[in-house]
């Protein structure tokens, strides 16, 4: 698919979210992987838009590119914030141990990126120059 | 993001239609916590949210904090399979009271509280 590129502020959520339910529709993915998809590209862009741009007082924008094959549907997040990468943020945070924690004990952040990379199949962060690429596979076939 | 409050008894009927993301979710939090007084009972109605991000389980978890804290009542209705899907992932579920409609919502309150 032709790829969208836009300015790294929260209003872009809708229209990447729409460019990511097109393209999940070409690859005939079902409604429940159509949305985890969605959900996975939506935390990862809301954190690079509040940690990457706004808390590091920069600017800039963000890129999304969807390939399907055969075999998979993936989809690439481009964007020039500050070095973010999900998986000290992961370990950071201990997900695993703070979804067992009582609501009133829990810290407030940290689920997006748990959520984004139990959403798909497989889940990929680089950090290329200055630039940071997330990447995220959603097989078209669910292994059964 | 559209939200609607109506009063039904002494419970506040909170309706919102639209998706619950980092950009909407700050607007639906400002007003929902605004409501949580002492002893208030709260219904919070997302059969019209087709989508919820961690952004939304946030704001759920504020207003849950509130209403604990200040002895009020919490209950959430028409949950879609896809956020029911997600609050059970991350372990939010089971600490809310959930029915499927607005009618059997408005029953589930202690009347006695």
């Amino acid at each position: 698919m032709e790829g969208l590129t836009v300015a790294g502020n929260l209003e872009a959520l809708g229209a990447i979210a729409s460019y990511v339910q097109a393209a999940a529709a070409s690859a005939g993915l079902s409604k429940a992987r159509t949305y985890n998809l969605r959900l996975a590209v939506d935390e990862v862009i809301t954190n690079i838009i509040i940690h990457g741009y706004q808390e590091s007082g920069l600017t800039g924008d963000v890129s999304i590119q969807a390939w399907i094959d055969d075999a998979a549907l993936t989809v690439c997040l481009e964007d020039a914030g500050a070095d973010y990468n999900p998986y000290h943020i992961q370990d950071e945070l201990n997900c695993e141990k703070v979804i067992h924690q009582p609501l009133e004990e829990r810290p407030l952040g940290g689920l997006g990126v748990y959520l984004a990379m139990r959403s798909v199949d497989q889940f990929r962060y680089e950090r290329i120059g200055d630039r940071n690429r997330t990447s995220f596979v959603v097989f078209r076939r669910s292994p059964s | 993001m559209k939200i609607n409050i109506k009063t039904v008894g002494d419970i506040q009927v909170i309706a919102l239609e639209g998706d619950v993301d980092a950009n909407t979710a700050p607007k639906v939090q400002q007003h929902v916590l605004s409501l949580a007084e002492p002893k208030s009972k709260i219904l919070l109605n997302l059969t019209d949210v087709p989508y919820m991000s961690s952004a939304g389980l946030r704001m759920l978890l504020s207003l849950y904090r509130q209403t604990t804290t200040k002895q009020g009542q919490l209950v959430l209705v028409g949950l879609g399979e896809d956020i029911r899907r997600t609050m059970s992932v991350t372990g939010f579920l089971n600490f809310f009271t959930t029915c499927d409609t607005l009618e059997v919502g408005l029953t589930v309150f202690d009347r006695n509280f």
